[in-house]
């Protein structure tokens, strides 16, 4: 019985050093990236290695939640030997990362705790959250929870909040009329629809007296006539000067 | 009285020929804020501007041929600046593989004796409307937004009546003739105001009255 159960924490040791490794793979492959590599990265490559990296930590999350890894948590490890001097074979097996296995390393890497700062903090959103009444604590969560749950029906109906609307826009109610453009077209380039001011007698606004007697000359639908002519012959020459010089 | 009639005499003003490219369409009422959001989202990031212009049109009636047409524009709002003197030629006919409408076009600021000097020259008021509304620009490109109103007695722009429950949209550029290019520019601007607005090239000759 304890045969296996030791067998089965040995296996599960090793899958998690080397999925630790992958990870490690990555990480170190991203990081080299990120100092070498930054003149050309792409944002989406970056985007990518992130991804490996989530993946490989979703893995790892994931093994350490199968049911037949034994809990790490139950296993003790003690420090036998602490000595000042340095260790080769710790540095080789570290990458030369933990040389020496003494006093003042070992309180760090065999920590269990949270760091000290942590600790702090953690202490301090406790005193917070004694300070506040259950009552308001009660009404806060209460609020919360409306929020998230409002936000939550918002993202899941998007189709019941937002596109009636805009659907409503495309298919029931169109936002032009092809007759009305027409009619704009048409009053805006030959006044269609608008009322004519060629009717005999009114004279357009700020007119001068000189000009009664051309209008008056100049009656609708009556081409010819003497003083169209003369009218003609004083066009000709004022239109041509602005344009041909 | 030998010299060619004044309407058929080509408009060679300054040393540039402008051609106006020119797409259109209109935006029903309700649908307006709609637009006029898109367009803030498309265009310049600037101050929403807008207008109240009063267009007087001109005619001048030769002895054959189209009459001569000139628009004389000037703002409501802003009733000290000068104004506007605009001749526009006939669109140009076929080539369907050109997305815009386009046609002569020539600009000339003025002073507020316009009307005067117009008449003077033997011009007749044919028509005159208010136009209101907004206008944009991205780039070259310019969007108008405007609503037109008859005006009910004429020469008093206060007593106005609205012509239809949309609003017209011009998108139109300024370019030296040839430029082409432009209309593609237009034609993918277009393409992003759909379907709130349909803007198409609409040759007016097809529904003269």
């Amino acid at each position: 019985m304890q045969q296996r159960e030791e067998k089965q924490l040995e296996a599960a040791v090793d899958s998690l050093i080397s999925r630790v490794a992958h990870l490690k793979n990555a990480l170190h492959s991203f990081i080299y990236k990120l100092e070498n590599e930054f003149e050309r990265l792409e944002w989406p490559s970056v985007l990518d290695n992130f991804a490996l990296v989530s993946g490989q930590l979703n893995t790892i999350n994931k093994l350490l939640r199968n049911e037949k890894t034994p809990s790490f948590r139950n296993q003790v490890i003690i420090p036998l030997e602490l000595s000042p001097d340095r260790d080769d074979e710790l540095a080789k097996l570290t990458e030369q990362r933990v040389p020496v296995f003494s006093h003042e390393i070992v309180p760090d890497h065999l920590r269990t705790k949270p760091d000290p700062e942590v600790e702090e903090q953690e202490k301090q959103l406790n005193a917070e959250a004694a300070r506040i009444g259950p009552e308001v604590a009660q009404k806060q969560i209460q609020t919360l929870n409306k929020l998230c749950s409002n936000l939550l029906e918002k993202l899941n109906n998007p189709r019941d909040d937002r596109d009636p609307e805009s659907a409503a826009m495309r298919q029931n109610k169109p936002s032009f009329n092809p007759t009305d453009t027409m009619a704009l077209v048409g009053a805006v380039v030959f006044g269609k629809g608008l009322s004519k001011c060629r009717a005999p007698g009114p004279v357009a606004p700020g007119q001068g007296p000189t000009l009664q007697q051309v209008t008056i000359g100049g009656a609708p639908g009556q081409p010819g006539g003497k003083i169209p002519s003369s009218i003609k012959t004083n066009i000709k020459s004022a239109s041509m000067h602005p344009y041909n010089r | 009285m030998e010299a060619p009639p004044v309407t058929v005499m080509p408009v060679t003003g300054g040393s540039i020929n402008m051609m106006e490219y020119l797409l259109q369409g209109s935006v029903l009422d309700q649908a307006l804020e709609s637009l006029l959001h898109r367009l803030r989202g498309l265009c310049d990031n600037m101050e929403p501007e807008t207008f109240i212009d009063h267009e007087l049109v001109y005619l001048l009636k030769g002895q054959q041929g189209n009459p001569f047409i000139l628009r004389a524009r000037h703002s409501l709002s802003h009733p000290a600046v000068p104004w506007h003197l605009r001749y526009l030629g006939q669109p140009e006919a076929g080539d369907k593989s050109r997305h815009a409408l386009v046609r002569n076009c020539l600009d000339v600021s003025a002073s507020h004796s316009l009307p005067d000097f117009l008449n003077e020259m033997g011009f007749r008021l044919d028509h005159e409307f208010v136009a209101n509304g907004h206008i944009f620009r991205r780039g070259a490109l310019k969007v108008v937004v405007s609503k037109l109103s008859r005006v009910l007695v004429p020469g008093n722009t206060e007593n106005t009546e609205r012509l239809s429950l949309s609003y017209l949209v011009e998108l139109s550029v300024l370019a030296p003739a040839g430029q082409d290019t432009v209309s593609d520019d237009m034609r993918s601007f277009a393409e992003q105001l759909k379907p709130l607005v349909h803007l198409e090239k609409i040759d007016p000759s097809k529904q003269r009255h």
